[in-house]
Order: C-alpha cells, then structure tokens, then sequence
C-alpha cells in the first residue's frame, strides 16, 4: 500500500463551451498509507478531475503527483498500481463476471492459476461466486457495484480510487454499501481516495476529508474537526445537514447585535472579534444548536430570541422549524415534542458556546 | 366521435401505406414472374399478373450465353472485399473521432465531412485518371476496389455510434492495462457489433448494387460485375427480356437474403442509443 501526494498541482481545460477554465488550482494534500480520504464539494469543484489525475486519465497541466516513492507525472495508468471503481461501474457487458474481474490479471499475464485464484478470492469477499458465469446485464444494480468493486480488488492495487460509486443506487441499497465499503477498508487495509458530492458520505467513510469549491481545496480535516470547526462559510454551509444557518449580526462593544438584539459574548470572543468593531460580521450557528425554549434547560446565559415560524417539518426523530431573520430563512432542528406550528410566536435558545463568527468580505472564520 | 376518427385515420394510414407497398412490390414481382416466360410475354407493356407459364428456361440461356457466374463472383468478391476494409477502417476511424484525443481531431473530422458535399461526379473524372492513367490499374480488382476501401459516410456513421459508448468503460480497460488497440478491439468492437452490423449490410448492399464505377473502370467480359454485367447483356444484338428477368432476380436474390437475415441487427443499430440501458 502506499501514499498519494499532490505537490501544487493545477489543471486547466480548454473547452469548447467554457473556452480555457481551471479545473484545479494548486492542490496540495497528503494522503497517508492505509487512509481513507474522500474529497468531496458540488459538482465541478474538481474533486473527479482530481481523482482522474492520481489514475493517470488526466494529466495535469503543471504540479506533481506522487504514489508510493514514485513520481507518477508521466506513467500510464496501468503502470500506477492503482485500480478505479466508476459511478456507471464500467462493466465490459460482453463478458462474463469472472471475465470481468480477471481481465486485468489477463492483461499483465499473470499465470493462470494465480488469475483463478485471484477471482475466486475476489468473488468470495464480496458474495459474487454464485454469479461469475452470468453477463453484468443479468445483475442487480448492487451486484453490479460489487463486481466493478472486486475488479479494483483483484488487482491488488496500491491506492484504490472510487469515482462516485454509489450515486447509481437507491437510497437503502446506498446505506447498506456504504457500511460495506468501510468494513472492505478495514478488511483490505488498503489506501483509498474515494469522491463523491453526498456529504453523508463524506462523513460515514472518510477518515479524513478533502473539501473543494470551484478547484481550489477549502479544508482538509477529519469529519469532526470539519463539523466543529469549519474553516469558511462555504465548508460550514457543505458540511451538515440541514446546512449551518447564516445571520447578519453587528459587533458593538462585548456584544453582538443581531436585528437589534444584543447578544454578550464572552470574553475569549469578544476578544477575536475586536478587530471588527462596529462592523458587519456574519454569525454562523447550526440548526441543532437552536433550541425552543419550552424544552432546553441547559444552554446557560441570555441568549434568546422570539420570532414568528413560517414552516414546521416533522420528520419523526426531529423537528425543522423555518423563521425569518432579516431577509434570511433560519432552521432549527429541535426535539420533536417542542410545540410548534406556522404563525406561532416562539422564543429560541441559541447555544452560542457552538457559534462561530465569519468575515463577510473573505468569508473566512474570525479565529478566537 | 373520438374512436370514429381514430378509425378513419387508422383506414386512411392503411391505404396510403397498401399503395406505398404495391408501387414498391410491383416491379419486384414483375421481374420475378418476367423471370419464368417466354422473351416476348415479359417484354408485353402490360404484362400479366398472374403467369399462365413457369419455365426455367430464360434461366437456362443466362447462365449458358453470359459469363453470369464468374460475374457473381466477382460481385462477391468485390462487396466482400469492400464490406471488410469499410467496416475496419471506417470503426477504426470512427472510434479515434469519437473517443480519442489528439490535435487536430476536429478539424480533421470537418475537413472529411466537408468531402462529403461534393457530389460523387465532381470527383469522378480526376479518380479515373488517377487509377487508370496514373495507376495503370484498369480492369483489375483493385481498381474497383480502392477508391472504396473507406467512405466517409461509414466514417460517420461509426464515429456517431462511437460517441454512444461508455468513455468510463475505456477508462477501465486502460487501468486494466488493456493496450490501445486491445481497448478498440476486444472492448469496443464487440460492444459495436449492432452498429457494424448495419454498416456491414449497407456497405454489401451498396457495393453489389454500384454500377458505375466498376462499369468505368472495368473493359474485359470476366472482369464485370453482376451489375455492368446485366447491363452489357441489355445492349447485345436483341434484349433477351426472359433472361434478362432472370439475371435481375438471381442479382437481387442474395440482397434479400441477406437484408432479411440481418433485419434483426439493422432494426438494433437504427434505435440503439435512443433507448436507455
């Protein structure tokens, strides 16, 4: 198994429509030997332009790529002891599953008996034995998904790469893969950079993930460190569902000033936020970090405000409840017992232990 | 009122097609009933539909007063040829414009589009001087044959056909270490079989039908087609109408056999891409 790097790595395309555009602006990250990295971000950030230069199906416009000890830059994708898993699995539909999975091994002329026991072991890991005579139209989108898995498996790759490898299935089927990907990880051992636009994904797989918006990575941090402490507005707003809500506040003395409400901060905040004094920042607080008041007691200190609902979705373990703040929506996600209704007046508790400050012009987080 | 018109549209369809299909039909059966009588019953301007005479007669005196069978093997041969190199290179070519990147690929695939334009007559006089005069190949197998070795129409029709394919199945067979033309020829080409099915019928088809240019390019009696062939026996002393019937239907035979055991391919290739996997 091996590491994969990216040493200022950049890829422009020149497109017929688009004219020249930057697909990925100066990638730099580690990825480490063993770990399971997803890069993640909507579509177009780059995350699968990035995925096709480490196979070696793109080759960057300057930068280098680096697998193992080697410097990839130049070496053909069947010289980078990688195998890729693709979103419409890429099933050669001509030949049978165990043609499919040995036609690798085939290719490097590896001895027949070590390509049957390859396969065999191949097609045990992932409950395929019972299918290996059939063509790929004849199986479940699922099975499918296993197949095109176990071709990457055979091959004993260094890296593994998945390019989106679950948007083909329905939502349940999705779930179960899911577990079944990371418990492969953990079994195999294996490195693997895994892309894809859900970010529950991201979060479930990933030991760490890689975030990017329009080519340029935003943060690289474990799923935690990205939920608690998002480096930008765009991160905080990915990350999380229902996304981070955002409210315009002022900053006026040791407090904040929202629709003007004034909200004390403590003093390690007000601090941070010094340099903004009198200014416009924007306060970036998630929807489970907003309470009605009827049911939370623990958030300590005066940080209430009461506004007009305007929608309420019940979702059985959770409520959302929509209300406006200046010219923006807010969404709560409270216990389900809180009482609410549209038109109902009610007092929310903003837990601002968890809130986190943000500079309108560069929408960087105001560290503190 | 509303299944009224549907029946009276249904009606209407009907009839224009049963009239589409007799003025298609006729002729056909004309020259195969024409091909069982005597010279001057088929030769009647207003022939009768239904033949008081079956004889294989006019059968008998095309094969035994013309080099009829060396013409059909030629035609053989020639279509053959031509159905081969068309469908190799035309898909060769086709999956390079479709899949492959390399400078110029657009500007190449308008230029050859651009031939397209130019009508087959335009080019004619300057191919003949070429091949027979500059070549030296007249009344030669080659001469029919080369100037058709790849038409751009194929080229197109592959290269279309091409872009339907999955490029992330390209993508898998290189990471499988499959070479360049390993990708084109065991992935790609089984994958386009119902394409070069109907590439291959047209191609036949046209090739045994052409008449033109081995006409051209062919003096000697054994080197004709079945086509140019059929033609000189027209001109000779007296037509031989029963025989000429005769030539005609063993001519077009093996285009109905053909077209009608491939149709399943043909109707394939014509709606394969509209319908999604």
């Amino acid at each position: 198994m091996a590491r994969v790097e990216f040493r200022n790595v950049r890829k422009q395309f020149d497109d017929e429509k688009k004219g020249i555009f930057t697909a990925v602006e100066g990638s730099n990250f580690v990825i480490n030997d063993r770990e399971f990295v997803v890069f993640v971000g909507p579509s177009g950030c780059g995350k699968t332009t990035s995925l096709r230069m480490i196979a070696g199906l793109e080759k960057q416009t300057s930068g280098d790529i680096i697998i193992g000890d080697r410097i990839v830059n130049d070496l053909h994708p069947k010289d980078r002891d990688i195998a890729m898993v693709f979103q419409d699995y890429a099933l050669y539909p001509h030949m049978t599953i165990r043609e499919n999975l040995s036609f690798g091994l085939r290719n490097l002329k590896k001895p027949k008996t070590y390509i049957e026991e390859k396969v065999r072991e191949a097609a045990a890991v992932l409950g395929l034995e019972e299918m290996l005579d059939r063509k790929p139209r004849e199986l479940s989108g699922g099975q499918r998904q296993r197949v095109a898995v176990g071709r990457a498996i055979v091959r004993d790759p260094q890296v593994f790469l998945f390019d989106e490898p679950l948007s083909n299935l329905d939502a349940k089927l999705r779930v179960q893969m899911r577990v079944e990907l990371a418990d492969l990880h953990k079994r195999l051992g294996a490195t693997i950079v895994y892309v894809t636009h859900d970010q529950v994904e991201a979060m479930t797989l990933g030991e760490r993930i890689v975030v990017m918006n329009q080519g340029v990575i935003q943060q690289i941090a474990s799923p935690a460190e990205l939920y608690a402490n998002p480096q930008n507005m765009f991160v905080a707003g990915f990350i999380g569902s229902p996304p981070m809500n955002f409210i315009d506040a002022r900053v006026l003395g040791n407090s904040v000033f929202v629709e003007g409400t004034e909200f004390a901060l403590q003093d390690t905040i007000a601090d941070g936020l010094r340099a903004y004094q009198g200014r416009e920042v924007i306060l970036g607080i998630r929807p489970e970090h907003i309470f009605g008041e009827d049911v939370v007691s623990s958030v300590s200190g005066n940080y209430r405000l009461t506004k007009q609902i305007k929608a309420v979705e019940h979702l059985g373990s959770e409520n959302l409840i929509y209300f406006p703040i200046g010219n923006r929506t807010v969404t709560a996600k409270v216990h389900p017992e809180t009482v609410a209704y549209p038109g109902l007046s009610k007092t929310f508790v903003l837990d601002f232990s968890k809130v986190h400050f943000f500079d309108p012009e560069t929408q960087q987080r105001i560290e503190y | 009122m509303k299944t009224k018109t549907k029946w009276l549209l249904f009606i209407v369809a009907v009839v224009i097609l049963l009239i589409w299909t007799l003025i298609t039909v006729i002729p056909l059966y004309w020259m195969f009933i024409g091909s069982f009588q005597d010279t001057k019953l088929s030769a009647t301007f207003r022939p009768k539909m239904i033949p008081e005479l079956w004889s294989i007669a006019p059968y008998e005196r095309f094969f035994e007063k013309t080099a009829a069978i060396r013409w059909l093997l030629n035609s053989l041969f020639v279509s053959s040829v031509l159905t081969v190199t068309n469908v190799f290179f035309a898909s060769l070519a086709g999956y390079a414009f479709a899949k492959l990147k390399f400078p110029g690929n657009k500007t190449v695939f308008w230029v050859l589009l651009g031939t397209m334009m130019i009508p087959a007559q335009v080019t004619l006089i300057p191919l003949y001087i070429l091949v027979i005069n500059v070549f030296n190949l007249g009344d030669t197998y080659t001469a029919i044959i080369l100037p058709g070795v790849v038409s751009v129409g194929n080229i197109f029709l592959m290269k279309q056909y091409m872009s339907s394919l999955p490029t992330s199945l390209i993508h898998a067979a290189r990471i499988d270490a499959c070479s360049e033309f390993g990708i084109f020829w065991k992935i790609i080409l089984p994958m386009a079989k119902p394409g070069l099915a109907v590439l291959a019928i047209f191609t036949f088809v046209t090739s045994w039908n052409d008449f033109f240019w081995p006409f051209l390019v062919t003096s000697s009696t054994e080197m004709r087609t079945i086509q140019v062939g059929l033609a000189s026996f027209v001109f000779a002393e007296a037509t031989d109408f029963g025989a000429l019937m005769a030539g005609a239907t063993v001519a077009a035979l093996p285009m109905m056999v053909l077209f009608f055991s491939l149709q399943r391919y043909f109707l394939q290739g014509i709606t394969i891409g509209a319908v999604k996997g």
